[in-house]
């Protein structure tokens, strides 16, 4: 050939200009190891038994013995702050994993295969957005008498189908492009196609929904505790914890906020990192 | 698209509507089976089961009749509202669940219109003033909001504005109109910012499409002035896809309630399905779930039919945009 | 509306008179485009001519102030004694639509989807006059009248209801609506099938005779710019390389650019030996600031060209040319432009008797929404062993779904395909080895080189899978990666890069290399060169021929474009509405037609007669 291309610099090193990730990410990744870390070491760190009882030290204001006061039954609230990070965390992160894998999978498998498994998912899914999972969960829940591990199941099941059909849309968008019928033409198998073809190209959506159920997840699951249907009583939970301290809204009002804010503060920074995930992933061989 | 194949369209999503319904009133009925101990037990709710108790439990729910007959027998009972009494109160649960409706139902509506204040008009706001300061604030914040459930918000904000401000009453529902306004402001706030900024992402991506597409530049350069572009073009058509998601919100709406009426004591339907979940009083539970189902199921045909009504190209070629 | 009828001289006074106009990104200052100058005098039509990044579609929302935000235009641009460059938002409403009008590219998203059209046209009437409901909806029938539609009906339907054409005639009645005196057509014809393209831009230049209203044509396609405008502009990476009468500017270029993209088009009455293509791939405006815009691709270049933007300099009569080497190079350029004219007599002889796809009678109905769609109905075609075959159709004639057919990307409802002896009808049907068989012998090229390679995947890796698939322990991989990448003219260092770093014309190298993979003897090309630019379309259909001749290899090449069908295949088949309607030697099909749609198909293809648009 004589007309060999011609290369222009920019085009060779692309206009992609690596960045750090900004000051608000970096604080909700830090706010997260924190979170983290409390969940790990958080019984060990805390400076009194999250569950001994203090009668008459009860509704002690913050102060240098109880950094959060204490509640009615004068346990130390920043003890069971640090511990309820343990529960906070736990479920969210199996619910997370769990419905990845079975909903990437079925996902997958519903948008390029089509068939019986993609109307059995969009029949499931029909059905969850039909109905709040949150309220199936409190009615089966209610009626089987609830616990924490029950809870995270029926989760897992209701979130399955949603992350499904996220993925399945996400598959759908990218089986009619003709990179995945150029691999077809080629002779590649499908199941190679699905997952060294398409699932590189929408890892970035599954990566970033995980992400977002497991904050999802987080807030569902603290609901169940503060409705009496997650965490076993006396466990301490932050969501139990909004329960047990409501009463003190006018007299102790930290042991109440803190567990609030903690949940709060947690979800927001995985749903930012999440969808900051989702920007940084997606721009990622994207661009022309 | 003729009136007939509108017609025809709304049959077909009434028999689906029946068909879901009757799925969802199959798993309901199960509910009592698959609660542990016996169903008697599960009728009884904890009282003791004297002979005589068990007997008259047994014929007033048929459970000496096969399961499926016991289902038809339970669905012919309450296509006509009655789901049996409750095992706390041993009143009709239809009474309880009429009297508990007016505090709900005015939280919701009041929710409800709050949700499209708080939801529309910033995330309307935010696409036009892309990437400036507004939208990166507005954006973050509905994060936030997104992020915080209603009964921690709720929680947060009883203790901003009825504690430290204390501008708000902390409990009750008040009497008459106005007087309720201010009762409910609160935790109608709390149910409403969660679902608000849900709506606010989604109505400013909606807009932010719309307004990249050919047509409103096409307006703009014959001259049509920007705000007629903004109102007619932009606004209606970011507005569509809002709609359909509507259905989907008033779902959440109803979880939502729930936590919000515990954390206030409102003494509405949803705290009333919190009870029975405690008290494990089926009957209540079971008709507590029907009737959110339903009208879960009622939003949803309304949202569809105002998105055939507002988007031509779904009643002329019956396909989704 | 205008009662104008007689055609207003060319040489009026300008109505709009730009000059040194500079578009850039304001934060960056990267240029977008460095130096448009135009002068358009009331009733005169002027082609703007470039390919893609050349900065034509920047120049024509400047010139109705609806710049993206970030973006900004310099100079001047004098309209009724005013800079159109400084105007506020508040002055412009008094200009956009009522002294300039414009229509965009895309008929399927340029109207309101949700909007009858008779609302679209009553709202961009003005709104000084009180009319009632039923005098605006007589003005709305009367403005589709005037753009040909003389169904009232219209006015009640919604765009999606209209085909391409209709709605491009609605746009056109809307963008009139308040009466301008100039127009900018922006590429108006260019996601239209060819007859219906040659349909609006009659329409365009009737009307604009009719008003005495001037015109400026944005298009990247030159053929289409002589055969509507009285001036052609050339524009390239963001300058304004050659100005001329239409005429002077086709017989005799005078800018190396415009010469190399008059030579890359495939002429559509002979053809030609070889196309004299231009190298490389259209730069940014950013990449070629201070020297020759087309210095990185011109046969001609010296250091000269380098130093410095060259000045637009007056070469003739009413002729400006950018070139600064033009008083030396223009004999050289006119012993290559009669060269290039040469004609190749198409290959003589019968066919040969080795059919390596024979499809007999295939059919393809596609259900949906209870219509039925006959895509292909009752086809036969077959590509022998080392011929070229042409089909050629508009969109919708079933060309796509039947090459779908050959490669298993779509089951035929009836008939058979049979490749190389093995019957694929259903490819579901075959075993392993017979369709590994089949992978073989048939491999496709697609039309869009953006999305046919994997954006995740480097190039090498989408190679060696196409190795690996057909030949699990192959050995030297990397090697023939290599030799597979300097067969369509790519260094091997480009196994390395993602396809977002390529540039159209190296992606489509890159697919073909991917399909000559595996050594196919069948080679479909699916309209392989319709979304590159003018400049690189000639590479990519040498590159074709080139393999062809090299390899032995037969080809089944699909496309809309009678003049590339002519340049790439032996034999011919024309498609219209999912039937054969003619077929044959491609040179004798296309010299004397037989079929009416054929020869509906011919006249539609730009040529600078002055009847092209009149009949």
């Amino acid at each position: 050939m004589t007309e060999a291309a011609i290369t222009t610099p920019q085009r060779l090193t692309g206009r992609r200009v690596r960045r750090r990730p900004p000051v608000l990410i970096a604080l909700c990744f830090a706010f997260m190891a924190l979170v983290l870390l409390m969940a790990i070491a958080g019984p060990m760190l805390a400076p009194h038994d999250p569950a001994q009882q203090d009668v008459l030290g009860s509704l002690a204001p913050p102060g240098a013995e109880h950094w959060l006061g204490t509640d009615g039954l004068g346990r130390d609230v920043f003890s069971r702050m640090l511990a309820g990070a343990q529960s906070a965390i736990l479920g969210p992160l199996v619910i997370a994993l769990a419905s990845m894998v079975c909903g990437n999978l079925l996902g997958l498998l519903a948008g390029y295969r089509g068939g019986i498994i993609d109307s059995l998912v969009m029949r499931w899914v029909d059905l969850m957005v039909a109905i709040p999972s949150l309220l199936i969960i409190i009615v089966v829940a209610g009626a089987l008498g609830g616990g924490y591990w029950l809870a995270v199941g029926l989760l897992i099941v209701l979130t399955i189908p949603t992350d499904a059909r996220v993925m399945r849309a996400a598959t759908l968008e990218q089986t009619p492009r003709p990179y995945v019928e150029a691999a077809k033409t080629l002779g590649v198998t499908d199941g190679r196609i699905m997952v060294r073809h398409i699932w590189p190209n929408i890892a970035a959506a599954a990566v970033a929904n995980s992400v977002i159920i497991f904050a999802g997840s987080l807030v569902s699951l603290a609901g169940l505790s503060f409705l009496g249907l997650g965490a076993e009583p006396g466990t301490p939970d932050w969501g139990q914890m909004l329960s047990e301290n409501q009463p003190l809204l006018f007299t102790n009002p930290v042991a109440i906020i803190a567990p609030g804010i903690a949940i709060a503060l947690t979800a927001t920074s995985v749903n930012l990192v999440g969808d900051w995930i989702y920007e940084k992933m997606s721009s990622r061989g994207a661009g022309r | 698209m003729s009136a007939r194949a509108i017609l025809l369209m709304i049959g077909k999503r009434l028999v689906a509507l029946v068909v879901l319904i009757a799925i969802l009133s199959f798993l309901v009925f199960s509910l009592v089976h698959i609660a542990p101990g016996t169903v008697v037990d599960a009728y009884l709710g904890g009282k003791p089961a004297t002979p005589e108790l068990v007997q008259a439990l047994t014929e007033r729910y048929h459970l000496d009749e096969p399961f499926l007959t016991q289902y038809w027998l339970w669905l012919r009972d309450a296509l006509v509202f009655d789901f049996g009494e409750s095992t706390l109160t041993t009143l009709p649960v239809t009474d309880e669940i009429g009297a508990r409706l007016g505090p709900s139902a005015f939280l919701a509506v009041y929710a409800y219109l709050l949700t499209l204040i708080l939801g529309v008009i910033p995330g309307v706001v935010a696409a036009l003033r892309q990437r400036k300061t507004l939208d990166r604030g507005l954006v973050a914040g509905a994060v936030v909001a997104l992020s915080t459930p209603p009964f921690v918000m709720g929680i947060l904000l009883l203790y901003l504005f009825a504690v430290l401000v204390p501008v708000f009453p902390a409990a009750g529902l008040g009497e008459g109109f106005l007087d309720q306004l201010w009762h409910l402001t609160l935790p109608a706030l709390a149910l409403a910012l969660c679902v608000a900024a849900f709506l606010l992402r989604h109505s400013r991506a909606s807009m932010i499409k719309v307004l990249d597409q050919d047509y409103i530049m096409f307006a703009r350069a014959r001259g049509l002035s920007r705000r007629h572009v903004l109102v007619r073009y932009a606004f209606r058509n970011a507005l569509i896809p809002v709609v359909t998601v509507s259905g989907s919100l008033l779902a959440f709406f109803f979880a939502g309630a729930v936590f919000v009426e515990t954390a206030f004591s409102l003494g509405g339907i949803g705290e009333l399905l919190v009870q029975a979940t405690e008290t494990s009083d089926m009957p209540m539970i079971q008709a507590l779930a029907m009737l959110i189902a339903v009208l879960i199921v009622l939003a949803n045909l309304l949202a569809d039919l105002a998105y055939v009504a507002i988007d031509p190209r779904i009643r002329f070629e019956g396909r989704s945009a | 509306m205008s009662p104008h009828t007689e055609r207003v001289p060319a040489s009026g006074p300008p109505v709009l008179d730009i000059e040194d106009m500079r578009i850039e990104r304001a934060g960056t200052g990267d240029p977008i485009v460095t130096a448009l100058d135009l002068r358009l005098a009331a009733g005169e039509s002027v082609g703007i001519v470039g390919e893609s990044g050349s900065g034509k579609s920047m120049s024509a929302k400047a010139l109705i102030g609806l710049l993206p935000e970030g973006v900004v235009a310099k100079g001047s641009a004098r309209f009724d004694g005013e800079n159109l460059l400084d105007l506020s938002e508040r002055q412009w409403r008094t200009i956009r639509g009522r002294q300039i009008g414009m229509i965009m590219q895309d008929p399927f998203t340029m109207l309101n989807p949700v909007m009858r059209c008779g609302r679209i046209l009553e709202e961009s009437l003005l709104a000084q006059r009180r009319l009632s409901r039923a005098e605006r909806r007589a003005e709305a029938i009367r403005r589709l009248a005037e753009v040909g539609i003389t169904d009232e009906t219209v006015v009640d339907r919604y765009p999606f209801q209209l085909s391409g054409g209709m709605r491009q005639r609605v746009a056109i009645a809307a963008a009139l609506a308040r009466d301008p005196q100039v127009l900018i057509a922006d590429e108006p014809s260019t996601a239209l099938d060819v007859v219906t393209q040659r349909e609006v831009l009659a329409l365009i230049k009737r009307i604009q005779e009719a008003r005495g209203m001037a015109l400026i044509l944005i298009t990247h396609d030159l053929r289409v710019a002589f055969a509507t405008c009285d001036r052609i502009q050339v524009l390239y990476a963001g300058s304004l390389v050659e100005a001329g009468r239409a005429d002077d500017v086709r017989e005799r270029p005078l800018h190396p650019y415009s010469q190399g993209l008059l030579l890359s088009e495939p002429p559509a009455d002979r053809r030609v030996r070889q196309l004299v293509a231009i190298p490389g791939s259209v730069p940014s405006a950013a990449e070629v600031r201070d020297r020759c815009s087309f210095e990185s691709r011109c046969r001609w270049a010296r250091q000269v060209c380098r130093d410095g933007e060259p000045p637009l300099a007056v070469v003739g009569d009413d002729r400006r040319s950018r070139c600064v080497r033009l008083p030396e190079i223009e004999a050289e350029m006119a012993a290559l432009l009669s060269k290039a004219e040469e004609r190749e007599d198409g290959p003589a002889g019968s066919r040969s008797d080795d059919a390596l796809i024979d499809v007999v009678n295939i059919q393809k109905v596609f259900r949906s929404g209870g219509r039925t769609v006959r895509a292909v109905d009752d086809v036969s075609i077959s590509v022998r062993a080392g011929e070229s075959v042409g089909i050629v159709g508009e969109s919708g004639s079933g060309k796509t779904t039947l090459a779908r057919m050959l490669v298993g990307l779509e089951s035929p409802t009836g008939g058979e395909i049979v490749i190389d002896g093995i019957p694929v009808r259903r490819w579901r049907d075959l075993t392993t080895n017979e369709r590994r068989r089949l992978r073989r012998t048939v491999q496709t090229v697609f039309q869009d080189p953006y999305s046919s390679l994997n954006p995740m995947r480097s190039v090498g890796w989408a190679l060696k899978e196409a190795i690996v698939t057909h030949d699990r322990g192959a050995t030297g991989v990397e090697r023939r990666v290599g030799e597979l990448l300097e067969s369509v003219g790519l260094s091997p260092g480009y196994a390395r890069r993602r396809p977002a770093s390529l540039s159209g014309g190296e992606r489509q190298r890159v697919a073909i290399a991917r399909a000559l993979a595996v050594e196919p003897r069948v080679l479909i090309c699916d309209e392989p060169v319709s979304a590159l630019d003018m400049s690189v379309q000639a590479q990519i259909l040498n590159l074709l021929r080139q393999i062809r001749a090299e390899r032995g290899i037969s080809c089944l090449f699909i496309t809309h474009d009678l003049s590339i069908v002519r340049q790439a295949s032996e034999y011919l088949y024309v498609m219209h509405l999912g039937k054969v309607v003619e077929s044959g030697p491609t040179e004798s099909v296309l010299d004397h037609p037989r079929d009416d749609y054929t020869a509906q198909l011919l006249s539609s293809v730009p040529r600078p007669e002055e009847q092209w648009l009149t009949t």
